[in-house]
């Protein structure tokens, strides 16, 4: 065993520290991660089969294994992260889960446009408050050296961070009129699409128009920015572990700034596609006499092509996404801590981390999803092993607070509904 | 004020304490009193093996070193913890239901720390996992089945044997079974209701108004009526399902037909014109009538719904995690397997239906293959070299809607098909 792994020792320091007014030595942990690839793809395949032979409802016990895996590998200054989650509760929030989804299933399949409407109502405002009760269920199913996170934001504050939501409604609700404001016809075709056959000329698009528009995505854009940092930063500010609380220091313009990175990546994916699509249709006109005695084939071909373009979406916003996904994991793990006991260093690269990325996408491709546990695990392992905890004193000063075990359980199960993912 | 002082042990920490954690985790400890007496005790009870580990209370993350041992009882494996900072105290007994215990992951490469979980009391960390699994097995653990799959091979290879082949009954009957059991909870003005928005939406796309003369969809409605009021009782699956059955001529799709749920069969210019020109009689028409009327009695469309509904929503849930493609796909290589299926039932009601009315099935089949030939034709014309005709590949079969027609087409001529009961 190296010297990472043994911070059990550490112990035997404990006596030192008491107090903050004495200048204190800081010890690094780097996070571990001593899983591998091979023995969650175990893990993974038990799930699988497990989860056909139950015609799916082992879908909750699946996910606490998952779960329990990755903590239980994963090493906090030499002390495995514990998922204690209730298994019965994650079973209940399953099944609520499963006849909401079937209820709404029903009601559109039945036509019932009010039961519809009602049940996508419910959802839009309950949805800070499925967030906030995931987080709490997150937070307090993970226990690290006995002691249990927790996630205290009261409602009020979790629907007050949630302003964004209601301000993007009010955005859209002001470009729709704007429109119809800007252009007398729009409103005409509006008017007229719920009659039968009438087939007015469509309405002209205006400068004023675009730039309307223009505005309503630029404010979209920006209250999601404003949504993910307020969301991260509660999540953050309220956490606990024992009796100490989170400390965050990133400010908005970070979040911007990484989004901003993100897209000019995505503009640069976009060329380099373009240049690429543009050689291969020079090849495959070459090639075109070829294919016209072909016949069959024809039509085989244009149903690969509409396949491969869906693929080639998913393909060319996939470094974007993971550039982002690295960027923000950067951001806020090398900017949050533990009051004034510790705090987070990070040096992911985000090229890498694409790259990883990539590789992992052709290989989950090319084996039909068989690769995708080695995938799940590299990332992770990346993304945690570039992760070091920096501790002011000794990792054994943390005192906690009494905590019951936690009530959710369908924060959980609807959390994974909204895709939510319990790792990462 | 950051931290709040260990409730347990107000001042300072004996050195004691620090001495022993710093230990490491193996090893034999030097006998110290607490150790001994925990160790005589142990004798006591059948020589139970003790082994080092950190005890985090839940209240501090500072670690009190303790020995543990397991004992076996009829619930199960049961863990004894003996403080070792505390001179004197009693071990604490968690029977096997208060324990949350750790899942073993690999039996070849434990990990290098396990953690067991005792809820509201802490958790305790060990470091010899090897150990730990040899004492728990010792100790009687039961393991379960998905930890028996996790670190056995034979184990895995037969629960996937096992998903295979049920999964395959499953789908290959139960969903069927189901499908056809819950239909009978969909009332008819359901299915019109459905039937009428998507004929509105075929007529606003690729169906345009008949062109046959008005005389001659009479004749065709007239042989329908006559057809529908053959019925056979006997042959209906649905007990009180009664549709109203009604004929309508559109142009479009090419020589087809087809049926809408609640009653509604729909009968192309393309077929009848396409009879004509083969010479057929009407009576070729009249059991292509048949088997859409088929399709309405037993359901087909309305069972269809159920079916795909089924397979989404369980090849989502058990193969989404493998991939999209691998669930999507499993989904519509099963739905067309239904599809086909519902073929040869619609057949087989259209060959007891025109027996009973009297009328011959073989104009039918004949009318069925001269179609597919025109199909063949004209993808021939567009290859411009002919040459070998070409023999159905079994994958292509697999991806088809409905089963062969050479072989649907003999059935036909025949009047008798294998797979009718």
């Amino acid at each position: 065993m190296d010297a990472q792994t043994s911070p059990a020792p550490a112990g035997a320091r404990a006596h030192k520290v008491r107090s903050s007014f004495v200048s204190q030595d800081i010890e690094s942990y780097p996070l571990r991660f001593t899983g591998s690839g091979g023995e969650y793809f175990r893990v993974w395949i038990v799930n699988v089969l497990l989860s056909i032979v139950t015609l799916g409802l082992y879908t909750p016990w699946a996910r606490r294994r998952t779960a329990q895996y990755f903590y239980g590998q994963t090493l906090v200054a030499g002390s495995p992260l514990e998922f204690t989650a209730q298994q019965r509760r994650m079973v209940m929030g399953f099944v609520l889960l499963m006849l909401i989804t079937l209820a709404y299933n029903i009601a559109a399949n039945t036509g019932q446009d009010t039961a519809v409407g009602l049940l996508l109502l419910a959802g839009a405002v309950l949805s800070p408050y499925i967030w906030a009760s995931a987080m709490r269920f997150r937070l307090g199913a993970t226990r690290w050296r006995g002691l249990r996170l927790q996630f205290t934001a009261s409602w009020k504050e979790v629907y007050t961070a949630s302003w964004p939501v209601f301000a993007l409604a009010l955005v859209w609700f002001g470009v729709f009129y704007g429109m119809q404001m800007l252009s007398p016809e729009l409103a005409q075709v509006l008017e007229s699409a719920g009659e039968e056959g009438a087939k007015p000329a469509p309405p002209r698009f205006t400068p004023a128009m675009g730039g309307l528009l223009a505005l309503g995505l630029v404010l979209t854009v920006l209250c999601i920015i404003r949504l993910e940092y307020n969301y991260k930063g509660l999540l953050v500010l309220r956490a606990q572990v024992g009796a100490e609380r989170g400390r965050w220091k990133p400010v908005y313009m970070d979040f911007v700034k990484v989004w901003l990175a993100t897209l000019l990546v995505f503009v640069l994916t976009l060329i380099v596609f373009a240049l690429a699509a543009a050689l291969l249709v020079g090849g495959t006109s070459a090639l075109l006499p070829q294919l016209k005695q072909m016949g069959l084939f024809i039509v085989l071909l244009i149903l690969f092509a509409a396949v491969f373009g869906l693929l080639l979406i998913v393909a060319a916003t996939a470094p974007a996404r993971a550039y982002r996904e690295a960027r923000m994991f950067r951001l806020v793990w090398d900017n949050v801590g533990v009051s004034q006991v510790a705090r987070f260093k990070c040096h992911l690269r985000p090229g890498a981390y694409v790259w990883l990325r990539i590789k992992n996408m052709l290989l989950t491709l090319v084996t039909l999803g068989l690769y995708r546990p080695f995938a799940r695990v590299s990332e992770y392992r990346m993304k945690l092993e570039s992760v070091t905890l920096h501790v002011k004193g000794s990792v054994d000063q943390v005192a906690g607070v009494l905590v019951k075990q936690q009530q959710g359980g369908l924060g959980d199960a609807l959390a994974d509904a909204v895709g939510l993912d319990l790792i990462g | 004020m950051t931290h709040a002082p260990p409730p347990q042990t107000s001042g300072p920490p004996s050195p004691v304490d620090a001495v022993e954690l710093a230990l490491p985790g193996h090893g034999r400890r030097p006998p110290s009193r607490e150790a001994r007496e925990g160790g005589s005790r142990a004798a006591a009870q059948g020589d139970v093996p003790f082994l080092q580990a950190r005890w985090f209370d839940g209240l501090s993350s500072k670690p009190r070193p303790v020995l543990v041992g397991l004992r076996a009882t009829p619930q199960g494996p049961s863990l004894v913890l003996h403080p070792l900072s505390q001179p004197g105290a009693e071990p604490a007994v968690f029977t096997c239901r208060q324990v949350g215990w750790p899942e073993a992951w690999n039996e070849r490469r434990p990990q290098p720390r396990v953690v067991v979980d005792l809820r509201d009391h802490g958790s305790v960390e060990i470091d010899a996992v090897a150990e730990w699994r040899a004492a728990l097995a010792a100790a009687g653990e039961r393991p379960g089945i998905a930890q028996r799959m996790q670190t056995r091979w034979p184990v895995l290879l037969g629960v996937l044997a096992a998903a295979a082949i049920g999964l395959t009954l499953f789908y290959r009957y139960g969903t069927p079974w189901a499908a056809t059991q819950l239909a009978r909870f969909v009332p008819l003005q359901w299915e019109t209701s459905v039937a009428e928005n998507v004929l509105a939406q075929m007529d606003h796309g690729t169906l345009k108004p008949s062109e046959l003369p008005k005389v001659r969809q009479a004749q065709l409605k007239a042989r329908f009526d006559a057809l529908a009021q053959q019925a056979p009782p006997d042959l209906q699956r649905y007990a009180g399902y009664h549709p109203v059955l009604t004929l309508e001529f559109r142009k479009g799709m090419g020589a087809n037909a087809f049926a809408l749920p609640g009653g509604k069969v729909v009968m192309t210019d393309g077929i009848v014109l396409a009879a004509a020109e083969k010479g057929l009689p009407d009576d070729a028409l009249v059991g292509v009538l048949a088997h859409e009327i088929g399709h309405v009695v037993y359901r087909h469309s309305t069972r269809m719904v159920v079916e795909q509904g089924v397979l989404n929503m369980g090849l989502g849930l058990a193969l989404g995690d493998v991939s999209g493609i691998v669930s999507t796909g499993a989904s519509v290589l099963t739905g067309l397997a239904y599809s086909r299926s519902h073929e040869r039932e619609a057949d087989c009601y259209a060959i007891a239906l025109m027996r009973r009315a009297a009328l011959p099935t073989a104009p039918m089949g004949r009318l069925l293959l001269a179609i597919a030939h025109d199909e063949d034709e004209k993808e021939k014309k567009e290859k411009q070299q002919g040459g070998s005709k070409a023999e159905p590949h079994p994958v292509w079969s697999l991806l088809s809607s409905h089963p062969d027609t050479v072989r649907r087409a003999q059935e036909l001529e025949q009047g008798h098909a294998p797979h009718c009961s």
